[in-house]
């Protein structure tokens, strides 16, 4: 059975540019970047040209600002942590609710650490509460993360306007985002599009490299103590032998999306929202999470009331279709998603919401094959479920006040 | 993580969400018993039902002759569920010896489920209970007369530990004994009590206070949670308003002067201006309307608001466009 992945927000398939130019160095050009003979300059080389290309990609920084490290959960930590070490005379952070954990574990770490630590709310789209965001700032700012999309429902931050108020607030307060999510799906332009950025976090297998290699990108001047201590690798700011195939790979993968960008953005936007009409056409009683605000192109965020999201991914499985769900029976916890809770949405549509996540291998034929299939596997589970009403094929008249926003 | 299922698992809930025959989705009408369990917060409900073949003289000794459920919930939920119905219609049990019933008995049936999904056997068990206790009340039976422990079967009222999943005190610790948890993580893989917050767990009459209390004397799991976070008092250190003003004062007369001198030349233009907050001798305002979409408009307009109140209020005033 063919796989029709549509996951690509949790991780992408490795682009077969970036396999072909990461073979050599698993191969021949094996060497330490650090040595001194001959052959070892042909690494060192190809590290400083990924790190040329992805400073291009950025919007033309220095290459000197970007730093590779193990992966966008490392970049996170690194950034946040960095900079609350190499600043003790601040002690406050500004974040949101609906961060991906490798930010908001490490706010609740600088918190135990003494750090003050400000969760700014979204609404019931996934906008951020603007008002309660300047709020937060304060003369003892140090740092505000905040993410450009979220992962789970693809809503984009206005990290460009945010930046800029937190500056021109107060020069000394850092910002950081992490954009995991979009780079490689949208434009990222550090000098022209995100001046006031001073960090930025991504990882290469959202864009077609692999697992295992990530980027910080630190602006000059930017103040922050090194996370991994241990080599003079980065200009110190990150020991470790440079991993030479990956940030070889994560180099081209960077290049083939900005060159294929445009194109790209527009085609996968083109078919998700074909995806999403076609659901909401053929299936009563759902909703589109983020659906109010700004969205990454490739995500598709859905619920499906009064069904639970776990028996959904288990049916699509069924017919090779690999997607995700914000339902606790799939979280590994017994938690539901915190982003869907911090949009208050009602825990019916919490547990009833598929992910759909595309990427520029996604066709139209898989998309009609999911419209084909799924909304069979939504009236199997609605057959099955206490809170539907399958003579009217409709919610039962009990069950509506759940629908209520909580 | 994959689906950790057994195939007996995933055959009952492809068997069910098909409808294929032996299955027992749905519900009876007029059942002889109906019980529910869990709800919709929680991320699992299940309504169970069941017909009896009446005894014409000694309603204990009815048999269960079919049995139908409705449930929410995930995969081994719905194979939980299936499984319930066929161990009880296979087993030609009354009413009464269908309580020996335990959620092992569908983990068995089931091939085994992964730890963090025993909940859902157990809600499988639960809501055949609360469904025999419903029965006993049709068919004038008294449970309490026969020696069955009532205690806490139906509502089961009592200080909330677990607010998550609203679980009670008498509730946790009956299960405790019941199913011989003895370490939080069990409890939270039976019953899901302290799965989601985690606040409950070792707080005064929390969660580990009812295993010692439970296992009084018998070692359980000690507690191995990070410290709490220390709490941090609230500060606010603005900047200072100008002497003549008191905050309140300052804001007023922003406020006042925007009205007076600013968003008259703005609606002549179609536009307008919202103030979003004044912190310190920060001014926050959002534009509005036709300058909205002007090019050029927030460096004219930061320009034309902050010389107005710097004029008119205070020379240190600065504007930021929100």
């Amino acid at each position: 059975m063919d796989i029709i992945y549509l996951d690509n927000n949790a991780t992408t398939r490795i682009a077969p540019e970036v396999y072909e130019a990461m073979i050599p160095f698993f191969t021949e050009d094996y060497f330490n970047p650090s040595s001194m003979y001959e052959p070892a300059g042909r690494t060192s080389q190809a590290v400083a040209a990924a790190r040329r290309t992805i400073a291009d990609c950025l919007g033309g920084v220095e290459p000197s600002e970007i730093l590779f490290t193990g992966c966008a959960t490392e970049s996170n930590n690194t950034a946040i942590q960095g900079v609350v070490r190499a600043n003790p005379n601040r002690k406050h952070i500004i974040t949101t609710t609906v961060e991906h954990p490798a930010v908001l574990e490490v706010c609740r770490e600088m918190e135990r650490n003494g750090c003050r630590v400000t969760y700014v709310e979204v609404d019931r789209n996934g906008n951020l509460d603007m008002p309660g965001f300047i709020r937060a700032l304060s003369p003892e700012t140090l740092l505000v993360s905040i993410m450009h999309a979220n992962n789970e429902t693809g809503v984009v931050f206005p990290i460009d306007q945010l930046s800029r108020i937190v500056k021109e607030t107060d020069p000394g307060i850092v910002f950081h985002t992490d954009a995991t999510q979009t780079v490689g799906k949208l434009p990222i332009d550090m000098v022209r599009g995100f001046p006031y950025v001073d960090l930025l976090s991504f990882s290469g297998h959202k864009l077609h490299a692999p697992k295992g290699v990530g980027v910080l990108y630190l602006r000059r001047g930017t103040r922050m103590r090194p996370f991994l201590l241990g080599g003079h690798q980065e200009a110190g700011r990150r020991g470790g032998t440079e991993n030479v195939p990956y940030i070889v790979g994560l180099g081209r993968a960077f290049s083939l999306a900005t060159a294929n960008a445009p194109g790209d953005e527009a085609r996968i936007g083109r078919l998700r929202d074909r995806l999403e009409r076609g659901l909401v056409e053929r299936i009563p009683s759902v909703e589109i999470n983020g659906g109010g605000a700004p969205r990454l192109p490739n995500t598709l965020n859905i619920s499906f009331h009064f069904i639970e999201g776990e028996g959904m991914l288990f049916q699509l499985g069924e017919y090779g279709i690999c997607a995700s769900s914000g339902s606790a029976c799939t979280s590994g916890s017994l938690e539901p998603s915190h982003v869907l809770r911090a949009m208050k949405v009602p825990f019916t549509a919490v547990h009833g919401s598929v992910r759909f996540s595309l990427s520029r291998y996604t066709t139209d034929a898989e998309i009609d094959r999911v419209l084909e299939v799924f909304p069979g596997i939504v009236a199997n589970l609605r057959t099955l479920s206490p809170y539907w009403d399958n003579a009217v094929n409709a919610p039962h008249p009990d069950a509506l006040g759940m629908l209520e926003a909580k | 993580m994959d689906w950790e299922y057994s195939d007996k698992t995933k055959q009952l809930f492809m068997d069910a969400v098909h409808g294929r025959p032996g299955t027992h989705l749905g519900e009876i009408e007029n059942p002889d018993g109906m019980g529910e369990h869990g709800s919709i917060a929680c991320g699992d409900a299940m309504r169970f039902t069941f017909r009896v073949k009446r005894h014409p003289s000694d309603p204990t000794q009815d048999i269960i002759t079919e049995a139908k459920y409705l449930t929410f919930g995930c995969t081994s939920a719905i194979a939980a569920s299936e499984a319930l119905c066929s161990i009880i219609e296979q087993g030609e049990y009354t009413p009464i010896s269908a309580l020996s019933i335990q959620n092992s008995d569908i983990v068995e049936y089931l091939g085994g489920l992964p730890e963090q999904k025993i909940h859902c056997s157990v809600m499988g068990a639960e809501a055949l209970e609360a469904a025999v206790f419903n029965w006993a009340q049709r068919r004038g039976v008294d449970l309490e007369a026969l020696g069955i422990d009532l205690q806490g079967r139906d509502t089961e009222e009592g200080r909330m530990v677990c607010k998550c999943f609203s679980l009670t005190e008498p509730y946790i610790l009956r299960k405790i004994k019941e199913l011989n948890l003895r370490t939080i993580p069990q409890i939270t893989n039976a019953i899901k009590a302290g799965g989601a917050c985690s606040s409950c767990h070792h707080v005064p009459g929390g969660l580990q206070d009812l295993l010692d209390r439970a296992w009084q004397g018998e070692s359980t799991a000690a507690a191995s949670d990070t410290p709490a976070a220390p709490v941090f008092p609230l500060v606010s250190l603005e900047a200072p308003p100008p002497a003549e003003f008191s905050p309140y004062q300052f804001s007023k007369k922003v406020e006042k002067v925007v009205e007076e001198f600013v968003r008259p030349s703005l609606k002549l233009d179609g536009g307008d201006i919202e103030i979003v907050d004044i912190k310190g001798m920060i001014v926050y305002c959002r534009l509005q309307g036709a300058c909205a979409h002007c090019s050029g408009a927030s460096r004219t307009l930061k320009k034309m608001v902050e010389r107005i109140l710097r004029e008119r209020v205070d020379e240190r005033i600065r504007v930021i466009e929100v």
